[in-house]
């Protein structure tokens, strides 16, 4: 048990204010009623994809006080004192203290985002033994949205704070409110209340793509159901990928759009070919300008384990790389945003928009599969790349060129979104999460060694840049025992893949693809 | 892990109860989880709080390990200021202790459970010199002593130090402070300066001698909570300061 033990919210009995409830309060207890109203204005703030929700946590800012608490209880996780956060927050410019190893873990990099604003007038009121000792404590307050346009107003709210030790008189208080007083346990916490009165949803905005289909649904209809939900995430990382304000909009935006390019692709015959091909070509080119910055945050989010590759003495030698790599990355994001606002992309989005709406009513001659069910026509493709992959691997050894690894590796992300997207819906859970989780094994070695491929080729590329620096000579000492290890990572990452490879492509596990995906 | 701290000195009257209130009062208003275990069976500390001084199983369910420690604490009315209450029955603690194989382990024993609970535990000692001191002495990380400055008050300290190195106390740490000083009394300024000159490792804050130390038995509360901004507060406040510096944030 905590030290600080559950409480809870209540809600008065139909418009009642702040004054009558305290002296509906103060008519049943002993009471200690704190002072005057007092306003304290506080910011909820959660990720854009709600991961503090999702713990089952609170996080707010009020009165130069950061704090963590759990929904329910309402019960004090960690605090900090600081000064407003303002529009963003990242766990990296916290004080090391307990709140920011808590928020850490659950939220990685993703940046704490303003969910909700409100102004409380708040009175505390604290329930007394025969000591005059408090026994319960309890905060009325009456919130109410700050900037709001007209929104619908919050109620007024009893909390209701336990102090330990006292559980009968916690026990009296809650029955005299619900029964003699007529409140109710509020539904939901305030935070819900608040966010969802300005137009938000608590639990954030979620990149994962979850579309229930069924099996004779036509091929068409419901592949369209999976794209639109592509694209609804495209679109609902864009803003945050041009504002920069964590490096997990960009990555869930390429995400989105390199799932949608291997439906084109893997799932071809349900597209007039003369459109598919111009919107292949320009998702294509959305990928290519996207994935620069991509790379540059990636290395600069990953700097530290790669400064934690050469020996302890050098690590601070790297510093000039890390200031080459800012500064790219600067760039790169400048050439990105300049062609995620340009009108070509508008045009695309909203082209492949108005496409998926008309294609139902498209004729079918040049669109072969369309009538088909969606499982007949997933499955096919499912037994095809994975039968593909199986041939690619086979022919893979030590000394294969880094090319074979990295389109086995292309070819893996296409059979691995067929599986999530349609395999995960339309086929039993037991065949396809141990194959997903035979390919991510796989994968997992195919993406190091592509990575420590592409690291080495990139940090070579910057030796020029490096030396030009201050501490130039230094950094390019460090970097070249930096290559080495990585170059290292990539030879055993080969020798880990036969490994990988064999459970991915085993006996077992071809007949269970060619029973399940017949 | 919990920082242990004990207010102790063998003689009686020196302001270590109010210490104790005071400092974890202190510790918790700066966001600290803190726990004072009220040992005293005169209850100063569990009066203070306005809390029962009655503990179920007494003080032989708790150093027995029969009572389960956690449902005894109780919340105060500062948050995060938790207490575990005094009992007529810690009287006989010593008699409690005295039937173990190693009896000055036994309060480490009792608090065992709550050391990833509380950042610091305070423990307000009745003066003596018995098994439940030395029990506390093994416990603690430090031992915070108030000295009064009064010609005898070197000699105590003497003691104490004698006591602390010819026990099993391990690496305690000893910082006493001088308490209830009054700087009109020309002894007690001369007392100060002679034992600051003579012996290192007294903290520099010193609690004077103050009406409103003596108010907080009447009011039933913290000095720091309901005069924060008087001298004696004031001096409580630099005494944390200093505190927290030599045993670390809990």
């Amino acid at each position: 048990m905590s030290a600080l033990a559950a409480g809870s919210d209540f809600l008065p009995p139909g418009g009642m204010t702040l004054e009558a409830v305290a002296r509906a309060l103060a008519g049943r207890f002993e009471v200690r009623d704190g002072r005057s109203a007092r306003a304290l204005d506080r910011t909820y703030y959660d990720t854009f994809d709600g991961l503090v929700h999702g713990a089952g946590l609170t996080l707010s800012h009020g009165a130069g006080t950061l704090t963590l608490s759990e929904r329910d209880s309402g019960a004090e996780r960690a605090r900090l004192a600081m000064a407003s956060p303002g529009e963003r927050l990242l766990t990296g410019d916290l004080a090391v203290s307990p709140m920011r190893d808590q928020l850490r873990e659950v939220v990685e990099v993703r940046a704490l985002l303003p969910i909700a604003r409100v102004r409380i007038r708040t009175r505390a009121f604290q329930v007394l033994d025969d000591e005059r000792k408090t026994v319960v404590r309890m905060m009325l307050e009456q919130p109410e949205l700050m900037n709001s346009r007209g929104d619908p107003a919050l109620g007024t709210r009893v909390r209701v704070l336990p102090v330990r030790g006292y559980d009968e008189e916690l026990a009296l208080v809650r029955r005299t409110l619900e029964g003699e007083l007529g409140f109710a346990p509020a539904p939901q916490p305030l935070v819900d209340e608040a966010v969802k009165a300005s137009g938000g949803d608590p639990a954030g905005i979620s990149s994962k793509i979850v579309v229930p289909l069924g099996a004779q649904e036509r091929a068409d209809l419901a592949t369209i159901a999976v794209l639109r939900r592509l694209e609804a995430v495209i679109e609902a990382n864009l803003e945050g990928t041009i504002a920069d304000l964590d490096s997990e909009f960009l990555h869930d935006f390429r995400v989105s759009v390199r799932r949608t390019r291997a439906v084109q692709r893997e799932l071809k015959a349900l597209f007039p070919p003369e459109e598919l091909r111009h919107f292949r070509s320009e998702f294509r080119w959305l990928q290519q300008v996207t994935g620069d910055s991509r790379d540059l945050d990636v290395y600069v989010l990953g700097f530290e384990s790669m400064r934690a590759l050469v020996p302890e003495t050098m690590r601070d030698d790297l510093e000039p790389l890390l200031a080459v790599l800012r500064r790219r990355r600067g760039a790169a994001r400048r050439k990105m945003v300049r062609a995620i606002r340009s009108k070509r992309t508008a045009a695309l989005l909203s082209e492949w928009s108005s496409f998926l709406t008309e294609l139902p009513d498209r004729p079918e001659e040049d669109r072969a599969d369309a009538g088909q069910p969606i499982s007949a026509v997933a499955a096919g493709r499912i037994r095809k790349v994975y039968r593909q992959m199986v041939k690619m691997g086979r022919a893979i050894d030590k000394d294969s060129p880094p090319e074979d690894y990295h389109e086995l590796r292309k070819k893996g992300k296409e059979l691995r979104y067929l599986l999530e997207l349609f395999g995960a819906p339309l086929y039993p859970g037991e065949v396809v999460k141990p194959m997903i989780k035979s390919l991510k094994a796989l994968q997992d070695v195919l993406g190091l060694h592509q990575d420590r491929e592409v690291q080495v080729a990139t940090l070579r590329s910057l030796e020029h840049e490096v030396d030009a620096a201050q501490g130039g000579t230094g950094a390019l000492m460090a970097m070249g025992v930096l290559v080495a290890r990585l170059a290292e990572d990539e030879l055993a990452a080969r020798a880990t893949f036969a490994e990988r490879f064999a459970v991915f492509a085993s006996k077992a596990q071809r007949k269970l693809v060619t029973d399940t995906f017949a | 892990m919990s920082r242990i701290l004990a207010t102790y000195n063998i003689k009686g009257g020196v302001g270590k109860t109010s210490a104790a209130v005071n400092l974890s009062y202190l510790a918790a208003r700066d966001g600290a989880r803190t726990l004072l275990w009220d040992l005293d069976p005169q209850a100063g500390a569990t009066y203070l709080f306005r809390v029962k001084p009655k503990v179920r199983g007494g003080g032989g369910g708790l150093v027995r390990l029969k009572s389960d420690v956690e449902d005894l604490i109780k919340g105060t009315d500062h948050p995060g200021l938790d207490l575990l209450p005094a009992d007529f029955s810690y009287r006989h603690m010593d008699l409690a202790l005295d039937g173990f194989k190693h009896p000055t382990r036994r309060l480490a024993r009792v608090l065992e459970p709550l050391t990833g609970e509380y950042d610091y535990v305070f423990l307000d000692c009745p003066p003596s010199i018995s098994l439940v001191s030395e029990s506390v002495f093994e416990a603690a990380d430090a031992l915070l002593v108030p000295v009064v400055p009064a010609t005898l008050s070197s000699r105590t300290l003497e003691q104490l130090e004698d006591v602390v190195d010819g026990g099993s106390a391990g690496d305690l740490r000893l910082l006493p402070f001088f308490s209830m000083v009054d700087t009109r009394k020309k002894l007690h300024r001369e007392v100060v300066e002679r034992v600051r000159a003579e012996r290192a490792g007294v903290l520099e804050a010193e609690i004077p001698t103050s009406a409103d130390v003596e108010r907080m038995g009447a009011y039933r509360n913290v000095l720091c909570a309901f005069a924060p901004r008087s001298r004696a507060a004031g001096a409580y406040e630099a005494l944390w300061r200093e505190v927290r510096a030599r045993v670390g944030e809990g």
